[in-house]
Formats: C-alpha cells, structure tokens, sequence
C-alpha cells in the first residue's frame, strides 16, 4: 500500500506550522520517520490516519484520498493505528478492550474476535494478564495493549508512533521483530526518535526538523551522510575541543570518544565506520 | 453503534459510585418527603386507583435523582479525550455518529437502570401487596411516556454539556437548573417549571391520563372552578410555555423532549467535527 504526500502543510491555530510543504512517497514495507521531538511526526501520523485535516496539499493512501470522508473511510478499514500516547478505558480488561476496538473494526463474528484476540494476546505476552483490569498495567504492558489493538484487523497498513517507549530491552527487540516480519506485504510507517528503531527495522526512511522534510531515501544513503567523519580519540585529558561528541566512555585510564567532524579533531584521531544514527547527526549539523 | 452502546452500557453501569451516589441520594430523598416516598399508598390512602398511584410514584421518582443522572452522564463525552483513547476509535472505520449515538444510548440506559429498578421494584410491590397487577402495566406506560422523553433529553444535555466547561462546573450548574428549570413553583420567579420544555412534567399524567379527576381531595381543600388543571400558573410569568393539559399537548410535550434530545446531539456532533482539525 503505498502512501503519496505532495505539498502537505498542516498549521494549527494560533499559525502553529506543524508541517510545511511535505512530499514524500512512502512504499509497501517497513519505512521509518526519524525526527527530533516536534519535529511534526506526530502530526504527519496523525493526517496520515484521518484523524487531522491537512491545511493544504494532497495525501493519497493506497490510492484514497484522505481529505475526503470516503477516503478517510477506506483507509480506515485497512488501518491499524498505535497513537503515542495510547489512552485505555482503566476498567475493562485486555480481553474486553481488544474486544471493543475489533467490533469498532468490524470483526463481528465473535468466534473469529475471540480467536484473533487470543493470538495477539499471545504474540504480545500478555496472555496471563488478559482478564485483568487495564488500570493495573504498568506503561511497557499498556504499550503492548495498543501494538496488539493496532494488529487486530490485519490491516494493511500499519501506523506506530513511538512504539517502543516504555518497553524494556528485550520487549523492543520483540516489537522491531513482529513489525518486520509484518511489514513483508504490508505498509508499516515507524515514527520515533530513537535512530536504533529505525536502524534495525527500516530500509527506507525520511527525517524531519521543525515541519519539513530534510531527507528521504535509504538507510545506506542517510549512513553515507557521515562518512569520513567520524573519529574515535582515546585520551585521559580532556575531550579534544573540536567536532561534536557523539559517544564517549571509560577506556583503560582514559576517555573514549567519538566525535562527528569533518576534519581529524586530534592527532591521535582514528577514522570509524559511521551507524544510522552518526549519519543523522550529520544531516542536522549541516542543517544548522 | 451497537458496539459502542453495548461497552458503554458495560463501562457505566459497573462504576461503583452509580450505586453509590444513586443510593444516597435516595436516601435523602426519602428523609427529604419522609413516609410518602416509602409506603406503597404513596400517602393518598386506601382505594386509590393503580393509575393514580403509578402517576404519583413516577413524579416522585422525577424529584431528585434526574441530578444524579445527569451528573452521572456528565463525564462520559469527554473523558475519551481526557483518557486518551479517542484517537484508536477515531481511526477505526466506526462512524463517529455512530458511535455518539451508541454512547448516548448505553451511557443513559445504563445510567437509568437504578431509577427504573426503584420505579419498577416499587410498581411490583405495589402490584402484590394491594392485589393490583394492571399497576404493572400502568408502571411500564407512565415510565416510557412521563419518564423516558424527560431522560432522554437531561442525558443529551449532561452528554454534551461539558465539551463547553469543566465538569465540575458543569455538574453544578446542572443541579442549579434541575431546582431553577423543573423544581421551583411557577410563581416564585420566571420559570421553565410546568412548561413544555421542563423535562419533569406532569403533562403526560394530566393530558393523557386524566390524572387530576382522578385524584381523591380531602373533603376541607377548595378547589378552584376549574377543577385541578396542570398548565398555566396564575400570576406566573413565561405561561404562554404552559398550556392547558391536553392530549395534545400531552404528545407535543414528548415531542420536544425528543426534539431537543435530538438537537442537542446534533450540535455535539458538530461541535467534534468543528474540533477534529
């Protein structure tokens, strides 16, 4: 299911511009939204589900036109929707809220929403919690409440803001798996600000700083950004005072930094091989 | 819609403090009219008519705890948004009109269950200990046309109410036109009591169930020489909204209560559409 942005802005009252200008083509698969905190990814989320009215410019899902109430519509019944902040009715149980929301979503045969609930609730581990009450889960669960509501139409296309807060290493590691794997023939659009979500699930991906896009592309080529700019200097005095520390710890009696440069920082500085998240720091330097 | 009705239904009707609040302010009702609101005669003596009686249960009923109702119902709109969780439904292709609908429906039906069970627990006690079963019929009459019109607009009201104030104030406001619009006599000052647009209303009683030749009057109290009428107040102002009890205006009464139910809900749904974007 591809997703079609062209000329997207989006300005809340009080000329908030949230978006400005956005054309992106998002293709079937895993896609990622990299972005500082408001930057707009969550606005850009939240037009892509229906649930904002876009200022201006045209958004077209599976070939549906958001805008319109028809569209909204169509792409609604295909649409699984994890909001960044997943709000919870605290006095149903698991069970009976993924009950609730699969009726919203038109699983009305009870014998299929049952058995749907079931394997969700299994592939989210929260089988032995599934009669109990929502108000006595802590965030991480909850989190696996809303991944589990957003999986249970077999939509076609998935949308999740910041899905992995709240969730502990090895409970991250799980969700990057499950939206790989179900991205194989599927649209699954990943917005977060942690670049290692991003890094370990997406081949594609845009960024965004303050409403407009900055890039898009693939992951290699966001990589290439900080090529022979990164240097890793070891030293037990003080951090060298040119470039920007990226990472830096305890070494032997010293220091170990990695700094983000485009020239040696120190005499001692030794060129590294750059990750995801050193290219994206390269993409906003040059953006200042 | 029917799935929303049938989780909200769910979701209000196990809330602890409905019982709660329901309870208590039973109780204080029945301090407030002492025996009259507990024995089954309803304080008018033997041989009164099962009509009658159900007429006056269902009067008594509309006294007090229409301000629970719709201090009950207040919060359910909102807290959608307030919980969060307004943005999974909204994504769903559940029609939001629907969905309103279906709130409406099962947040007030549920919210209604402990009115109807101190209405219909009173009607059957009445109906066994004075060997009068057509009590029960009259029950089931007088509360889907003197009772539920009246609900259905307070549960619209008190849905709808708090998109525009705090709850809180909402709720406080809510009791100060319960006592303003429906409570205080006619005459004290200008009114919606005894009109058309007051959701306690005895026109069903008076019009279409001739309620006030019915009643039995103490030999020492004079009427006046239009016998017992319900509609304009002598000396009240607003009373061209009181007219005379009449089938008609019996029907015309349900009417706008439906009506303004309706309306009410309709300006909600605007009101969200306005605050999607």
């Amino acid at each position: 299911m591809r997703i079609e942005i062209s000329r997207l802005t989006k300005t809340y009252g009080g000329g908030v511009h949230a978006l400005n200008g956005i054309d992106l083509d998002v293709p079937t698969g895993m896609y990622g939204l990299l972005g500082s905190n408001g930057a707009g990814k969550t606005t850009l989320m939240r037009v892509l589900a229906g649930l904002l009215r876009p200022t201006s410019g045209t958004v077209r899902v599976g070939g549906h036109d958001i805008t319109t109430a028809d569209g909204r519509l169509a792409v609604h019944r295909v649409l699984g929707y994890l909001p960044q902040e997943l709000g919870v009715y605290p006095d149903l149980t698991a069970r009976r809220f993924l009950d609730y929301i699969a009726l919203l979503k038109g699983l009305d045969s009870r014998s299929l929403r049952r058995r749907r609930i079931g394997e969700l609730l299994e592939t989210v581990a929260l089988t032995e919690h599934a009669d109990h009450k929502l108000k006595g889960f802590s965030g991480g669960m909850l989190r696996r409440v809303g991944i589990a509501q957003a999986l249970l139409a077999d939509p076609r296309l998935l949308i999740v803001d910041e899905p992995t807060t709240g969730l502990d290493p090895e409970e991250r590691i799980r969700l990057r798996g499950l939206l790989t794997e179900f991205a194989e023939d599927r649209t699954v659009l990943l917005s977060t600000h942690i670049v290692e979500d991003v890094a370990q699930t997406c081949r594609f991906l845009a960024v965004l700083v303050k409403g407009r896009l900055v890039f898009q592309g693939d992951v290699e080529e966001l990589v290439s950004r900080a090529d022979r700019r990164i240097w890793t200097v070891t030293t037990p005095g003080p951090a060298p005072s040119r470039g920007r520390i990226v990472g830096s710890r305890p070494d032997g009696g010293g220091t170990r930094y990695r700094i983000l440069a485009a020239t040696s920082p120190d005499p001692s500085a030794q060129p590294s091989e750059p990750t995801l998240e050193d290219g994206y720091l390269a993409l906003m330097e040059a953006g200042r | 819609m029917i799935a929303t009705m049938r989780y909200e239904f769910r979701m209000q009707i196990r809330r602890p403090v409905l019982w709660i609040v329901y309870g208590l302010t039973y109780a204080a009702t029945v301090a407030t009219f002492g025996s009259t609101y507990v024995t089954l005669d309803l304080g008018f003596g033997e041989g009164l008519a099962s009509k009658t009686a159900m007429i006056s249960s269902a009067s008594l009923l509309m006294s007090l705890l229409p301000i629970v109702y719709g201090c009950l119902i207040a919060d359910r709109l909102i807290r959608d948004r307030l919980l969060g969780v307004a943005g999974v439904l909204d994504a769903t292709p559940a029609g939001r009109t629907g969905r309103l609908i279906g709130k409406y429906l099962g947040t007030c039906t549920a919210t209604a269950v402990p009115l109807m069970l101190a209405y219909f627990g009173r009607a059957v006690a009445y109906a066994i200990t004075e060997g009068e079963p057509a009590a029960l019929g009259w029950a089931v009459t007088l509360f889907v046309t003197a009772v539920v019109p009246g609900l259905l607009f307070l549960g619209a009201l008190a849905l709808a109410g708090p998109l525009l104030m705090p709850v809180m104030l909402f709720r406080v406001l809510f009791v100060v036109y319960w006592f303003w619009g429906n409570l205080i006599p006619a005459t004290m000052m200008p009114t919606l009591s005894r009109s058309i647009f007051a959701a306690k209303s005895e026109y069903v009683a008076y019009g279409l169930l001739d309620y006030g030749s019915n009643l039995t009057i103490p030999p020492n109290v004079i009427l006046p020489p239009e016998g017992i009428v319900y509609g304009p107040s002598p000396g009240a102002s607003l009373n061209f909204l009181r007219p005379e009890a009449t089938p008609a205006v019996a029907f015309l009464w349900i009417g706008v209560m439906i009506a303004l139910a309706a309306a009410v809900l309709f300006l909600t749904r605007l009101h969200t559409i306005r605050t999607e974007s």
